[in-house]
């Protein structure tokens, strides 16, 4: 039986089109891993794959990629796997961007939000570096980018930032990051239902002290709104959101859509 | 503003967006769908047949992207073959754990059919004339291998039984048939 076992190597053509299974792929996985030859005929024959692909390419029906990039905001990503990988990243930002615009790396997130939902501090903190992509290629802005995100990153790592998810009852979903010591909090939401042109979600701190505005939500990138700071926070505070004209107004003017309790 | 990153070079610009991804950036990830999408689609409902199952699987294979973009290497290949490559095997996985829970005898006819289907399929939907001309310039044996195994998702075993060839010689035939469909395609 094993004497007429072929060379693994001709399964490489099988093997780029996903036509090999169970323990056949097996096999060819563990040959893979120390043929090196294989690796790089593999690669040359993913190329022509991706042709295939290609060649079959149709658009995706309405709302698909939407869909997707809805999801991504609820979804972690995984960590480089190497040093080397970074350093590649770091590279790749280059002379356009810049070495010294810093992401907060993933690991390091992980370990200064011990008590959030990691998921979803990672989807908030990478909203919040969504600003970059513009930077990246406008480094005047990168700016005022990188200051706003540097207090939205110092909420999320504050020793005590809780946070908390409410469903609007229109729909879609609010989330906060807040934190105490810092009397401030961090908001950002999915979902919530298109306005048209000339209103806009206003975010409100209410509370004994008075409503007070606490800007206004941005437009929505793939059903999603990028993180609004909030400082100030007081004792008895909730949060609010109201429909507003374009613009905002200094005190609310419609039945908030939600308001959200932040006593413990 | 939606997408402003996107569709101005799809090729190298794919590989920026997806650094630009790996470091959680949403607008890079929306650019990359909208780069993307349409290979990510095409080849998954190529495979699935099933255009909702096939939305399904897109939209996962997209997040899959999102997820796992700081694994993308780009010495080790282009974005869009990295792309295409998790689209092909997810709706693949999708296509045998189906068929492992349906009947032996059931799949033997659903292969024929499928070769039919797939035949057609990929005849009116290759409008990409060079990769048409580069298949055609093809053996009969090493195109049908191809296009069974990529675009029908059958295995080299499944395909060597509905032609009646022995194993070895599909293997060959496909890494023959991809090796010379790479050539005729040239280098990017």
């Amino acid at each position: 039986m094993r004497l007429r076992r072929p060379e693994p190597h001709t399964l490489a053509g099988a093997y780029a089109m996903d036509a090999v299974a169970g323990a056949d792929r097996a096999r060819f996985e563990r040959h893979l891993a120390r043929c090196q030859a294989c690796a790089l005929e593999l690669r040359g024959l993913r190329e022509a794959t991706a042709r295939l692909a290609g060649a079959v390419a149709a658009d995706p029906p309405a709302g698909l990629i939407e869909r997707a990039v809805a999801a991504a905001t609820r979804t972690r990503q995984l960590p480089p796997v190497t040093g080397q990988a970074a350093a590649r990243r770091t590279r790749r930002a280059g002379p356009a961007g810049g070495a010294g615009r810093a992401p907060v790396p993933g690991r390091a997130r992980r370990a200064l939000l011990p008590r959030l939902s990691l998921a979803l501090a990672a989807a908030l903190l990478a909203a919040a570096a969504a600003s970059g992509v513009v930077a990246l290629r406008a480094e005047h802005r990168l700016g005022q980018a990188e200051l706003r995100d540097q207090a939205i990153a110092q909420v999320l790592n504050a020793p005590d930032a809780v946070m908390l998810t409410a469903r609007v009852h229109s729909g879609g979903t609010v989330t906060v990051v807040m934190s105490r010591r810092d009397r401030s909090l961090v908001v950002t939401t999915a979902g919530l239902p298109p306005l048209t042109s000339a209103r806009c979600y206003q975010l409100w701190l209410m509370g004994p002290g008075g409503d007070r505005s606490a800007g206004m939500l941005p437009a929505p990138h793939g059903g999603m709104t990028s993180p609004v700071i909030a400082s100030g926070l007081a004792a008895g505070d909730w949060v609010g959101l109201t429909v507003e004209p374009e613009g905002g107004s200094p005190r609310p003017t419609s039945r908030p859509v939600l308001m959200l309790s932040l006593a413990a | 503003m939606p997408g402003s990153a996107a569709g101005q070079a799809p090729g190298a610009g794919l590989e920026a967006l997806l650094g630009g991804v790996a470091r959680g950036d949403h607008a890079a990830f929306e650019a990359v769908c909208a780069c993307a999408g349409s290979a990510v689609f095409g080849v998954v409902r190529g495979v699935l047949r099933d255009p909702f199952q096939a939305q399904e699987v897109a939209q996962e294979v997209l997040l899959e992207v999102w997820r796992c973009a700081s694994r993308f290497q780009p010495g080790r290949g282009s974005a869009m073959a990295w792309v295409t490559t998790i689209a092909h095997r997810r709706a693949i996985d999708r296509v045998r754990a189906e068929q492992r829970s349906a009947e032996r005898q059931l799949r033997a006819v659903s292969h024929v059919v499928a070769y039919d289907e797939v035949a057609e399929a990929v005849e009116a939907r290759l409008d990409r004339e060079r990769v048409r001309r580069c298949l055609g310039s093809l053996t009969e044996l090493q195109r049908e291998s191809v296009t069974l195994a990529y675009y029908g998702g059958l295995t080299f075993r499944e395909v060597a039984g509905l032609l009646g060839v022995p194993e070895g010689t599909v293997k060959t035939r496909m890494r023959d048939g991809l090796i010379r469909l790479r050539d005729c395609l040239g280098a990017e």
